[in-house]
Order: C-alpha cells, then sequence, then structure tokens
C-alpha cells in the first residue's frame, strides 16, 4: 500500500500524541489513584520506609475510622443542605430576573441589566469585609442562612438564562399572550420547559460551585460543627493528627458527591461551565 | 418584517403595563443583589477611606490608607508573591490545556474517559487538592520524594513552597482550560482542514497556518481568565502553608484576610480590596479589548 | 357582531412612521385578506388588531366596543402563526387546551372542545403527539384547531400557508375556505401571495407602505385597480406599462400616442388633462392580441406552459418586456420574428402620472 508523505506523517504524529495522551491521563490520575491507595492501607504502612504503590495489606479501616470521627458526616450534611439551598435559590431567581431582562418591556431595563452584569467586574473577594460586618448585624455568623445567602447572587448564570430566553422566538410568548397567559405564567409553562437542559446544566454547575465554596464558608462559619466539607476537610489534621490514610479517607468521602455528579452529567456539566465562561 | 425590538418598543408601548409583573419577578434578585453585593461595594469603598475595626467604624481618615498601602513593604511582596504564582500557572495552564484539548479533540472514541481524567480534579473541593497535594509532598513518606529521591520538605522550602503550590494548582484547574480551548478547536470549520490536506500540508503546519490563528480569540480570553483566576489565589496558599515559609507564598487576598481578621484593621484592608479590584477590573478591560481587537484584525 | 372598526390607526417606531393612517371597517363574518408586499405593514397592522403590538394613535373597534389597551386574551381573538407557534413540550391535546385551562374552563369541557376541533380538523388521532412528531400540515391544523376551540369573534391568520409546499398550500387554501363557510366567523387573514388573496378573500386590502391602496372585492380590484400599484400586484405575469401620451379624445374613448407613434383609443375617459399629457398604458397579459395590425414587437422569449404560452416581446421605446398570453390554439411565434399587437379598448387602462387610474367609460365599469 503506498501512503502519501502527509499520511505517514499523519500517523506518525498520530502516535505521538497517544504516547501523549497516555503519559498526561496517567500523570492526571495519579495524584487521586494514590489518595485512594493510601486510604486503601493501614496507618502504619503509609509512614513505613518500605515503599508500596499498592497496598500490602487491604483495608476499609481508615475509612471507617474517619466516619467515625463524627465530623465527617455531620459536614457531608452542611455541605449537601448548603448546596441545595443555594441552587434551588439560585436557580429561581435567576430564571425570574432572566425572564424579565429577556421578555418583559419596562423602565430602565438596560440600566439595571448594566448594573447587574457590573457585579462580573467586581470579584467577591473584594466584598469579605463589609458582608462579614454586614452578616454580624445582621446576627447571621455562623448559620445557614448566612453561608448560603451571599452565593444566590449570581449575574453569570442570569446572564446564561437570559442569552438562552433571547433565542427562544417570540412566537411561543405571542402565542401564550393570545391565549391569556400573564408573564409569570408564560415563564412557567413556556419558557421553563424549554429551557430544560440548561437549567439543569447551570443547576449542576451551580452546586458543585456552592459545594466547593471554600472562601464564603471559611469567613463566616466560626465552629467547627457548621462546617461544609471544603473547611471541615482543613481541620482533619486536628481531628485525626498526621494519619495520613485517614486523611486520605476524609479528602476522598469529602470529593466524592461531587464526583460522582461529574461522572453523571458529565455532558451538563461540561455545558453548564462553557456557558458560564461566555462561550458555546 | 420587523418586529419591536424591546428599546424601540418601550418608546412607543406602554411600559406600565410590564412593569409590574417585571418588580415582581426582578424583586428576589434585587433584594439579595442590593443587599449582598451593592451595599457591600460601597462599603468596600467606604471603609477604605476610614479606619475602622471589623465591628466598629471610626473616623474618616480620607486616603490615608492608600498612602499607607503605596509605602507597605509587606503589600508590594504580597502582590510580587501573586504575579509570580500568575506567572508560574499561567503558562502551564494555557499550554496543557490545550495540548490536552487537541488529544481529546483528537482521539474521538476515548473522548468521554480522556476529558474526564482531565477535567475531574476541577469539580473537586480546594481542600481535596490541599490534602492530597500535602500529602504527596511530604518530606520522608511523599510519594514525590520517593520519585525523586531526596527528602526535600517542600512547602517549608522559601524557594519552592509557591512553585509546588502552583504544579498542585495546575493539576487541579487545568481542566476547564482544556474545555475552553476544546470549544474554540470545535468552532473550527473541518473545511479549513481539508482545503489545507489538499494542499498537502500535514501536522505541523496544520497546527500553525489553521489551528492556532483561529485559536487566537479563545488562548486570549483563556489566558486573561486564567490571570484573574491566579490574583485571586487564597485557598492553596491559605491551607497549605499558611502564607509561609517566611511570607513567601502570602498572596495579596491572604494579607487582606490577615489585616482584616487577624489585625482587625477593616479599613486598611478594604484598601487593599480596592487596590485588588483594580488590577482585576484592568485586566478584565484589556481581555475584552484585545478579544475585540483580534476579532476585527481578522475579520 | 363580531366587526372590526379601525380609524385613524397609526403605528409609530420611535421617529420612523410605519402604519399612516388607516381607516377600515370589516363586517361581521366576512374573510378579508390583508396583500401587499413585505414590509407594507399589513403584519404590523393584524398584530395591533391582536393586541401585540400597541397602537400609537387612532381607535380600534371589536364588536362596536374600543379596546385599544385591551389584553389579546379578552378582545375575542385567536390568532393562527406563520410559524405555528406550538408548544414544543405539549402534547396536542395540551396545546389546542392552552388557552381554556387558562381561562379555568372545567376539564371535562376543555376536552370536549379539543376533540370537537380535532374531528373537524381530521387530526383526532394526533392528539397525544407531540409538535415534533407531527408534519408541516398537521401542525397547521393543530395550529388552526388551537383556535378554533376558543370560540373566537375574530380569526386571524400571519401567513399561514407560507410554510407549506405548493400541493399542500394549494390543499389547505380549499380547506381554509370551508372552515370559514362552516363558522361563518370574521377572518383577517394576512398574506403576500396574490393568489391566496385572489381565491380567499371577500374583501381584499391592498397595502403599500403603511398604507391602503385600494379595498374591494377581488372582481374589483383586478378589472377595476385603482392605481399602477393594485394593477401591478395583482395578477401574473404583471400588467404590462407602456408609457404613452394623451392625443386626444374620442367620443367616450381617449386617443393615446404610443412610442412607435401610432395611436390607439382607450375606453378611459381624459377628464381634464390636456393633450400631450404623460400617461401609462395598462395591458394585461391575457388583453393583449398577436393581430395582424397593431403596434409593433419583437418576439424574444417564448415559454411553454401547458394550457397557455407566454410571449414575451420587446416594443420599441418600452423598458423591458411586455408579456402577452397565448391560449392553446394560437399562434406561437418563433424567437426574433416580428409581431403585431393588439387589444381591445374597454380592456385597456390609463394611468396618469401620479399613478391613479382614470376613469373608465365603459358600460362593463359602470355595472361594477
Amino acid at each position: 500500500m503506498n501512503m502519501s508523505s502527509a499520511h505517514k506523517s499523519n500517523l506518525g504524529w498520530s502516535a505521538v500524541g497517544a504516547v501523549c495522551a497516555i503519559v498526561l491521563a496517567l500523570l492526571w490520575a495519579a495524584p487521586l489513584l494514590w489518595a485512594l491507595s493510601t486510604a486503601l492501607r493501614p496507618e502504619l504502612e503509609t509512614v513505613s520506609a518500605d515503599f508500596h504503590w499498592l497496598p500490602q495489606a487491604w483495608t476499609l479501616d481508615a475509612f471507617r475510622k474517619t466516619l467515625a470521627a463524627g465530623n465527617l458526616l455531620r459536614w457531608l450534611f452542611n455541605s449537601a443542605l448548603v448546596a441545595l439551598s443555594v441552587t434551588v435559590v439560585t436557580m429561581a431567581i435567576s430564571l425570574m430576573a432572566a425572564y424579565a431582562f429577556s421578555q418583559l418591556r419596562f423602565r430602565g431595563k438596560g440600566i439595571l441589566f448594566a448594573l447587574a452584569m457590573l457585579a462580573f467586574l467586581l470579584p467577591f473577594e473584594a466584598l469579605l469585609v463589609p458582608l462579614f460586618r454586614t452578616m454580624n448585624q445582621l446576627g447571621m455568623i455562623n448559620s445557614y442562612a448566612g453561608i448560603v445567602l451571599p452565593q444566590v447572587v449570581s449575574p453569570v448564570v442570569i446572564y446564561v438564562f437570559k442569552q438562552f430566553f433571547d433565542e427562544i422566538p417570540a412566537d411561543f410568548r405571542e402565542a401564550a399572550v393570545m391565549d391569556g397567559a400573564g408573564p409569570l405564567r408564560v415563564l412557567w409553562s413556556v419558557y421553563l420547559p424549554i429551557s430544560g437542559n440548561i437549567v439543569w446544566a447551570m443547576a449542576i454547575v451551580t452546586f458543585i460551585a456552592a459545594w466547593n465554596n471554600f472562601l464564603w464558608p471559611f469567613i463566616i462559619v466560626t465552629s467547627t460543627d457548621m462546617m461544609t466539607i471544603p473547611l471541615g476537610l482543613t481541620q482533619t489534621y486536628d481531628a485525626f493528627g498526621v494519619r495520613y490514610a485517614q486523611l486520605m479517607a476524609a479528602a476522598l468521602l469529602g470529593a466524592f458527591p461531587v464526583a460522582l455528579a461529574y461522572i453523571l452529567f458529565q455532558k451538563k456539566v461540561t455545558q453548564g461551565f462553557l456557558a458560564a465562561s461566555g462561550l458555546k | 418584517m420587523q418586529r419591536a425590538e424591546s428599546s424601540i418598543a418601550a418608546a412607543t408601548g406602554s411600559p406600565r403595563r410590564e412593569g409590574l409583573p417585571a418588580l415582581l419577578l426582578l424583586a428576589p434578585f434585587l433584594a439579595a443583589f442590593i443587599l449582598f453585593f451593592l451595599v457591600p461595594a460601597f462599603e468596600t469603598f467606604w471603609l477604605s477611606l476610614t479606619e475602622s475595626s471589623l465591628t466598629r467604624t471610626n473616623g474618616f481618615v480620607g486616603l490615608a490608607n492608600y498612602a499607607t498601602l503605596v509605602q507597605d513593604p509587606s503589600f508590594w511582596d504580597a502582590l510580587g508573591n501573586t504575579f509570580y504564582f500568575a506567572l508560574l500557572t499561567v503558562i502551564p495552564l494555557t499550554a496543557i490545556g490545550l495540548l490536552m484539548a487537541m488529544l481529546v479533540n483528537h482521539f474521538v472514541r476515548a473522548q468521554g474517559w480522556l476529558q474526564g481524567v482531565f477535567f475531574l480534579p476541577f469539580v473537586l473541593p480546594i481542600s481535596v487538592m490541599t490534602l492530597i497535594a500535602d500529602w504527596m509532598l511530604q518530606p520522608s513518606s511523599g510519594v514525590i520524594n520517593h520519585i525523586l529521591g531526596g527528602q526535600r520538605p517542600w512547602l517549608a522550602d522559601p524557594s519552592w513552597a509557591l512553585p509546588a503550590v502552583a504544579i498542585g494548582t495546575v493539576w487541579w484547574t487545568v481542566g476547564f482550560n482544556m474545555l475552553l480551548f476544546l470549544a474554540g478547536l470545535r468552532n473550527i470549520p473541518a473545511e479549513q482542514y481539508e482545503a489545507a490536506a489538499l494542499d498537502g500540508a500535514s501536522g505541523w503546519t496544520l497546527f500553525r497556518h489553521i489551528t492556532w490563528p483561529a485559536l487566537r480569540p479563545v488562548t486570549t480570553t483563556a489566558l486573561i481568565l486564567q490571570l484573574i483566576a491566579s490574583l485571586k489565589v487564597f485557598g492553596q496558599t491559605y491551607i497549605l502553608t499558611s502564607g509561609g515559609p517566611f511570607n513567601t507564598t502570602r498572596v495579596t487576598l491572604h494579607y487582606m484576610y490577615e489585616t482584616a481578621f487577624t489585625q482587625s484593621d477593616a479599613g486598611y484592608a478594604a484598601a487593599i480590596a480596592m487596590a485588588f479590584v483594580a488590577v482585576v477590573i484592568l485586566l478584565s478591560l484589556l481581555q475584552a479589548w484585545l478579544v475585540r481587537y483580534l476579532a476585527r484584525r481578522d475579520a | 357582531m363580531a366587526s372590526v372598526r379601525l380609524r385613524g390607526i397609526e403605528k409609530r417606531y420611535g421617529d420612523n412612521l410605519v402604519i399612516k393612517g388607516i381607516d377600515l371597517d370589516i363586517e361581521d363574518g366576512q374573510f378579508v385578506v390583508f396583500v401587499g408586499p413585505s414590509g407594507c405593514g399589513k403584519s404590523t397592522l393584524l398584530r395591533m388588531i391582536a393586541g401585540l403590538e400597541d397602537i400609537s394613535s387612532g381607535t380600534l373597534e371589536l364588536d362596536g366596543k374600543v379596546c385599544n389597551g385591551v389584553e389579546p386574551a379578552k378582545r375575542g381573538i385567536a390568532m393562527v402563526f406563520q410559524s405555528y407557534a406550538l408548544y414544543p413540550h405539549m402534547t396536542v391535546a395540551e396545546n389546542m387546551g392552552f388557552a381554556l385551562k387558562l381561562a379555568k374552563v372545567p376539564q371535562a369541557e376543555i376536552g370536549e372542545r379539543v376533540r370537537r376541533a380535532a374531528d373537524a380538523l381530521q387530526i383526532g388521532h394526533l392528539l397525544e403527539r407531540k409538535p415534533k412528531a407531527l408534519s408541516g400540515g398537521q401542525r397547521q391544523r393543530v395550529a388552526i384547531g388551537r383556535a378554533i376551540v376558543r370560540k373566537p369573534e375574530v380569526f386571524l391568520f400571519d401567513e399561514p400557508l407560507s410554510n407549506l409546499d405548493a400541493a399542500l398550500r394549494a390543499q389547505t387554501r380549499v380547506e381554509l375556505a370551508h372552515l370559514h363557510r362552516e363558522l361563518g366567523s370574521t377572518m383577517i387573514y394576512v398574506t403576500h401571495d396574490q393568489v391566496e388573496a385572489m381565491t380567499l378573500g371577500q374583501k381584499i386590502v391592498v397595502f403599500n407602505g403603511g398604507r391602503i391602496e385600494q379595498v374591494g372585492t377581488p372582481l374589483e380590484l383586478y378589472e377595476r385597480p385603482a392605481n399602477l400599484f393594485v394593477a401591478g400586484f395583482l395578477g401574473s405575469p404583471r400588467m404590462n406599462v407602456i408609457p404613452v401620451t394623451l392625443a386626444g379624445e374620442e367620443g367616450d374613448a381617449a386617443v393615446v400616442r404610443l412610442p412607435d407613434g401610432s395611436t390607439a383609443a382607450v375606453a378611459a375617459g381624459a377628464g381634464r388633462l390636456a393633450p400631450g399629457a404623460a400617461l401609462r398604458l395598462g395591458l394585461r397579459p391575457e388583453h393583449l392580441r398577436l393581430a395582424s395590425t397593431g403596434f409593433g414587437a419583437t418576439v424574444g422569449l417564448v415559454e411553454y406552459l401547458g394550457d397557455v404560452t407566454l410571449v414575451h416581446v420587446q416594443v420599441p421605446g418600452v423598458d423591458g418586456m411586455l408579456a402577452v398570453k397565448v391560449y392553446s390554439g394560437g399562434p406561437a411565434p418563433a424567437s426574433g420574428s416580428r409581431v403585431a399587437l393588439a387589444f381591445d379598448p374597454a380592456r385597456a387602462y390609463l394611468f396618469d402620472e401620479s399613478g391613479a387610474a382614470l376613469s373608465s367609460t365603459t358600460a362593463h365599469a359602470a355595472a361594477l
């Protein structure tokens, strides 16, 4: 068989690429795999001078001890509650706001929208101090409401929804108006069902972001039992001391919910993150 | 057939009719927005002009905080650390992200797996990354030292602490860049490659003359987004090294945090925040401008 | 009584006046067609009647009641959209029943009305399907069914046939006419297609640039166009237009001088126009004959269409080709040959410089 030089060269590149891909994939999977390997071995083995990639003695001891230590489950519960609340509230208020911006006509719409989008420019980090003071005055330090509320302001989500709503042909809204639907009805019965996919995508992304949020809970939470997973995991040194099998077990357990969400909804997560970054 | 643009229609329609439902729909967002963004934003500005603690506001001091800031070596050190961190991360993140995207794009059958492996770290909480990084970087029992040999205490070494954190960050966040580049690659029309193949181009030539130019807007976006994200670093350095050793990993936000919550100097912290915001805004505007410039130039 | 009255209707977008003062009366039960080129404002007017656009000035009366600011759903109006606008996530039954559900009609009655409308439109077997599982023609019926179910006083149609292929269009046209006979409701129908206008409309309103050019029955508009625009808009191929000058009068008829110098008589009144006035002579292709004597022309393109042959000729002094309809059995000349064209004075039209038609002086016109 006679191959063109271009074809040959392409095969060459393919081989290089395959090697690259395998190497990179191994490199990227390695830390988590190593964490897993560590978590599945007895504590003594982790610090022994005799190094092994795989556990010599397989055991679920670390996981058991970690869960029994009491706080991890509490942290998982807190994270779940906070992340779900943030997601539900953010979706609700963002859908309503995006619909108003996209489909309704009212005075000052342009200014209001520009103002909301201004929040893109100002990083959350700059607001930590005054937010803390405000929460203090409202008595919401170290409370679920305190953790959740500042996180529901999401111009990104509103922007994504508004863009999407803008693309929906106006005919559907007009037909619904002719059928006698008011603005809220149109949102609920027409726009929401049509937007199913993108709403799921943004919901999952919001959930992951809320679960992983470190900075704000770090500022607002003052007691161990109110901590979310990202916070709690930093307390593990105090909880377990320097016991790496348990630390890795804790890390993996803390990562499990969001990792699962990603594996189950890979396409939606990808779609959501891309939409949030302003590309399609 | 013209349909009324909302802004045009507003001039002729009756905005009042839709004003009330609009208000109802916007109210929750507006309430949260005002309480948790607008008011704090103004308050940061205001605070930076006062001498305040975390709980009390004392006197108005004008630009005194800023004057202090400009002459504060700790601030400039922190800023320097931040930019050093950015330098260490932005280029690898962009280059590796692009490489990953091209690989994922090319090996279509393994796409789900490949993309998954590269992106999974990004969905993990920061403290998972820090726990694993800390474990791997342990001087005596850490796997890194086992591979490289030696007993170097990476996170306790002033020259290596920040680079170590940077490498961990690259592992953690490169997936996002990969996504950006993937989207960019998929937007390149297949015909361009086909035409080039007919012209006899292959491999490196294809990349240089088709892929790379087409990716310029995405690359710009990715670079600047990455830069801004790097400037916002806090968690990794706080958790892994507490800003040490010897403040070599104390980044700008960390300094701000310390000023506000350890030294209880909210006014000065606010000034740091404002300076920080100024830099971020400048970079964001630069990105927007650059992308538009490139689009016009290539049009 | 579901009459529609428009008085002085205007529509402004910013500084731009797009609908320039419309007065129109539509009686109960009439099938009225709004026709005109794209951008003429016919759809905008329809949407103003529907309540989807606000009326800048003027009054709209439905059934004798002013309803300028009244919400669309409360006007007793239903609309069939060009794109059908069927809710993609609802079944056909839910689509058709949506308005009734919003009006809090009891579930049993909704089911009953939906079923009856669906049966009438022969889509009863599609009630549980979603729009994406339907063909274009079926979707269109659902859109119509959705309107019927509401028992509106006035039906509005916004170019409902434009998304269908030719065969389906012809069939649906017939069904729409049938529907109107059955329901007897007032129907306002917007289209840019003059064939639909001529076949469906009891009354046709020709729009151009935001104004009404002429209102009348198809016959009136075709045989007595009020101006050049209407004359050229209805009829296919278009009416031929030849620039002429007024030569004089001969009894009831005006005599005009053609570009080649010859004269011809036209059954139209010259009125107060002086000889030498520039006029335009309008001749429909079916009213031009290839004769032995007449004004000269050279044959260009000959199109054989089966029942009729279109002969396109070039006449000296006239820009563009004129079209002549030759019916089967008649002579079809070869391209390039010279022919003579003649016409019946009673079938010709004269238009003055502004485009307005000169009044006809035939007994035929008097009878209209």
